[in-house]
């Protein structure tokens, strides 16, 4: 407690509007471009879609795990409460997508496996990273002491990194459902026609700045909070 | 590290509540197995596999939460981090006299599934080899998420919460490997056998390098 640095003001409300402006205009090119400009899937019809929501969803996912991770890790070496306000609201939000990424491949799983849940090897994996993941939030929500809620979270968030491969990787090690990643292939380019793919990319870079404008208004309301915290 | 094995096993000896919850535990699981499913489906290798590992995995939890009780209640966690090798040492003998007291727990609750479900055992020494393997990637897990539910309200929902999603890799190797022995497959075994030996040596790498920042 005593080594740890007291937060100061913070910059991000400056940069949060044009974020969102930013965040609010690439949504709009992206929604009409998925369901208008995009061509129509040969095999699936237009419920395929459901793609430009489903796997910006699941990389958001992975996004925002991976950044509780790193501001775990900065908060373990550094002590600064900046980065335990990153990752608070990394996971909040990571939590929030990856509970969309559910509902949005239930959706299509629907029309396109006939059940809205099966037990392959990505849905359950994807499943287990959420309860994970709200399992981190109960443990902060647990500790009532600054410091040590920091610290114990830190270390959960260190550990549960590890399923974010495990849910990448989950549909090659296994026999499944699921279809074999569509982008991050190894060894060969994306499985998509170009105006596909070039929508998808739209699609990923406007739901990343939807994760950038949430976590700066979250990062903020943290570090206003643990400002309280200091000076009562 | 020795020492803190040492003080832990002469603690369980005096007081075997830990031990003997566990291994109750996994006896009331494998009698309810039978009842609830069927002796025929119980007898089932991947089933009676399955259940043994979520057992033993939960018994991993009652126990290693009865340690931590247990120093807690006597005051002794200050004492035990100031001895010399501190954290590290403490960590280290936590996992070693608890994989002791599992091994302990499964070799009983294995000798009542074997005999209760009267299960065939194709390659048994495969099968020793996945049990012990199995066994020693289990407690640097539980015992870190344990360390961080330390003096939590609701810690008993907690740490399952937190230890059992981490631990389903291990969990499904322990079971497919177990399920492999049980039916003749040595190759599948073996493999199985392999990966759990990678997540002991992970778990314990992970446990030792981060259990410093968790105990305070």
């Amino acid at each position: 407690m005593t080594d740890t640095i007291i937060p100061r003001g913070n910059a991000l409300p400056r940069i949060r509007p044009w974020l969102g402006i930013a965040a609010a205009a690439s949504f709009v090119v992206a929604s009409v471009m998925a369901l208008f400009w995009a061509p129509t899937d040969a095999v699936q019809g237009d419920v395929y879609r459901i793609l430009y929501v489903h796997v910006p969803l699941a990389w958001l996912a992975y996004l925002a795990f991976v950044v509780v991770f790193l501001a775990s890790v900065g908060w373990l070496w550094t002590k600064r409460p900046f980065f335990d306000a990153v990752a608070v609201a990394s996971a909040e939000i990571g939590v929030l997508f990856t509970g969309l990424f559910l509902v949005a491949g239930s959706i299509w799983a629907k029309p396109t496996w006939g059940v809205w849940w099966t037990w392959e090897p990505r849905l359950v994996t994807t499943a287990i990273m959420f309860v994970m993941y709200v399992g981190y939030l109960l443990l902060r929500g647990l500790s009532t002491d600054f410091s040590r809620r920091a610290t114990r979270a830190a270390v959960f968030g260190i550990i549960a990194v590890i399923d974010v491969p495990i849910v990448h990787l989950s549909v090659l090690w296994a026999n499944s459902l699921h279809q074999l990643p569509t982008v991050l292939r190894a060894g060969g380019s994306p499985a998509l026609d170009s105006s596909m793919l070039l929508t998808l990319m739209v699609s990923l870079g406007a739901y990343t700045l939807i994760y950038a404008y949430f976590m700066t208004a979250r990062v903020s309301l943290e570090l206003a909070r643990q400002g309280r915290l200091w000076t009562t | 590290m020795a020492l803190v094995a040492v003080r832990e096993l002469r603690a369980e000896r005096r007081q075997p509540d830990g031990v003997v919850a566990a291994v109750t535990f996994i006896a009331v699981l494998v009698l309810l197995e039978s009842l609830v499913v069927g002796p025929q489906i119980a007898r089932d290798a991947d089933v009676a596999a399955a259940l043994f590992w979520l057992a033993l995995t939960f018994a991993t939890i009652l126990a290693t939460m009865r340690s931590f009780d247990r120093e807690l209640e006597d005051d002794a966690l200050e004492g035990l981090v100031a001895l010399p090798g501190g954290r590290d040492a403490l960590f280290g003998g936590k996992v070693l006299s608890l994989t002791i007291v599992l091994l302990l727990v499964a070799v009983v609750g294995g000798v009542l599934s074997l005999v209760l479900l009267d299960l065939r055992v194709a390659l048994a020494p495969h099968l020793l080899v996945v049990v012990l393997l199995g066994v020693l990637a289990l407690p640097p897990i539980v015992i870190v998420d344990v360390v961080l539910a330390l003096r939590l309200r609701a810690r008993a929902a907690l740490v399952p919460i937190l230890a059992l999603p981490v631990l389903v890799p291990q969990l499904v190797a322990a079971t497919r490997g177990t399920s492999a022995a049980l039916s003749g497959d040595a190759v599948g075994a073996l493999a199985w056998a392999g990966l759990l030996f990678a997540f002991a040596v992970v778990y314990t790498v992970i446990g030792l390098t981060i259990v410093p920042a968790a105990i305070e």
